[in-house]
């Protein structure tokens, strides 16, 4: 953050620990997979076989974490059904400013001049990233299914299997390369990432980023009002 | 470049004595494997990873209302165009000069889409364990003695067949036998044809089939199923080219960021915003 801001910054909480958790157990288990059989996406990197402990290892390595990969669902569903519930609220909700948000996004992710469209708990970008993850998941996780027990499946149904899956993880992996350069790299949304694993973010970051969902925290009593002048001079 | 050959096998030769499958083991070292009884004379419901080879039999109510016993040498069809080679993740599967198909063991892996894919389901694996004891996995099926036909010989199937219901020879020489035999048995076997599928491009193993093929539980119209097609000629290679149009776009993204973002300083957050 910049110099002026004051210190120490004030920080919100964004996201409950078992999002935190969830996913971090999503990315994981989600780069496991994709190592674990990238051997048999593409033969340059046959050389993983041996680092696996050789093909069948390999295979045994991805079922293991194909579960973990199952499991963050289940602890949103345990531990935080709320916000869960919000998440899926926010995604099917549409409206203009979504729309109007990817063209400012398109200049911001470019480096250009870019004004804020006010956003809820989640930018429209954020929406489509999940919406795309979350059907992707659905995608790898029925068709893993019908190729860990092809012997319960109908042939038919197996062998579209193997395309599905191979579509699942090829939109996700291209998905997930922007998520994480957004988070990670590009510097204006890189509070983000802290947020993630910390679950807090700063307060005036935020705001700029989610104005509304900011502003409505603010009313129920949650957040500190930064344009109220007394929070403004500093604590 | 050796010559495109064809295993033409006339099912109403056979007098189904089983000597195939006890040459096939034979050339092949293949293990014996216990089998319940089928209900039939047949030894085994299907080809496994250790016999290549299976002789059917089947007991037929023909259109006359009489019986017919059929028998069926069975095994690899050596598509000309190969769902297993297609899905092979490996290239452990591939086309030899003779036209039959093979798997490279040391290339296998044990994934089994070859299984899943075969139109034929002719393909099985095998369950091994090395010394120390870890248990790992390769797909088997007949080879068409392509180790044979490298030394000049024939497979070891078609080399023992004593009725001369097999053969082994020029492709278009086997093919027009077949077309020529299915016309003296029409008599006896209205529904005879030969089999020779074009949905897979048409196979090194030819049939005179005395039925049609589903009597013998093969599929009328074999092909390499759709889903392979879509998964290996376009989802594959465009979720590649997706990885990449994002990636070079992000590169782009930082590049320009550098460029014309010079001071670092962010446009938004606490820094501008006054």
């Amino acid at each position: 953050m910049s110099k002026q801001a004051q210190k120490p910054v004030a920080k919100v909480r964004r996201f409950p620990k078992a999002f935190v958790w969830a996913h971090a157990i999503n990315g994981i288990s989600f780069f496991a997979l994709y190592i674990t059989a990238l051997p048999m996406y593409t033969e340059f990197f046959d050389w993983l076989y041996p680092v696996f402990g050789g093909p069948a290892n390999a295979r045994l390595l991805h079922r293991i974490f194909a579960v973990t990969f199952v499991t963050p669902t289940l602890i949103l569903l345990i531990f935080s059904p709320k916000f869960l519930i919000l998440w899926l609220k926010e995604l099917i909700t549409w409206k203009k400013r979504d729309l109007e948000f990817f063209s400012s996004f398109v200049k911001e992710l470019f480096g250009f001049k870019f004004k804020h469209i006010k956003q809820t708990f989640f930018n429209a970008g954020e929406k489509i990233n999940s919406i795309l993850q979350m059907f992707c998941a659905i995608l790898v996780i029925c068709s893993g299914f019908t190729m860990w027990f092809p012997q319960f499946f109908p042939r038919a149904l197996v062998q579209w299997g193997y395309f599905f899956h191979n579509v699942g993880f090829a939109l996700g992996i291209a998905v997930i390369v922007g998520h994480i350069y957004l988070s990670v790299i590009h510097k204006n949304s890189r509070p983000g990432y802290s947020g993630v694993i910390t679950g807090e973010v700063p307060a005036r970051w935020a705001k700029d980023h989610y104005t509304e969902w900011y502003e409505e925290e603010v009313k129920k009593g949650n957040f500190p009002d930064l344009d109220d002048p007394k929070h403004k001079k500093g604590a | 470049m050796a010559k495109e050959y064809v295993k033409f096998v006339d099912v109403t030769k056979c007098d189904g004595c089983k000597a195939c499958m006890v040459a096939c083991k034979n050339w092949n070292d293949l293990p014996v494997e216990e089998t319940a009884f089928q209900g039939s004379a047949q030894s085994h419901p299907k080809t496994t990873a250790d016999t290549w080879n299976v002789l059917q039999y089947i007991e037929h109510e023909n259109a006359g209302g009489g019986l017919d016993y059929l028998f069926r040498h069975s095994s690899c069809f050596h598509c000309t165009d190969a769902a297993c080679e297609k899905v092979c993740p490996e290239n452990a599967i591939s086309y030899t000069d003779f036209g039959s198909v093979v798997i490279d063991q040391d290339k296998c892996v044990g994934c089994g889409y070859c299984v899943q894919n075969c139109p034929f389901e002719v393909i099985s694996l095998k369950e091994y364990k090395d010394k120390n004891g870890k248990e790992y996995r390769k797909a088997h099926k007949c080879t068409m003695c392509t180790d044979r036909l490298e030394e000049g010989l024939q497979p070891a199937c078609v080399t023992t067949c004593h009725t001369g219901a097999m053969e082994f020879g020029d492709k278009e020489a086997m093919i027009r036998k077949a077309e020529k035999r299915v016309q003296e048995i029409k008599g006896r076997y209205p529904n005879a044809q030969v089999y020779n599928p074009q949905g897979v491009g048409g196979t090194h193993t030819v049939y005179v089939l005395a039925e049609k093929p589903s009597v013998y539980g093969l599929p009328e119209n074999p092909k390499v199923p759709t889903s392979a097609v879509a998964w290996k000629d376009y989802a594959q290679p465009i979720g590649k080219m997706m990885l990449g149009a994002t990636t070079m776009a992000l590169v782009g993204a930082f590049v320009t960021n550098k460029l014309f973002n010079k001071e670092g300083k962010e446009q938004d957050g606490g820094g501008s915003n006054e």
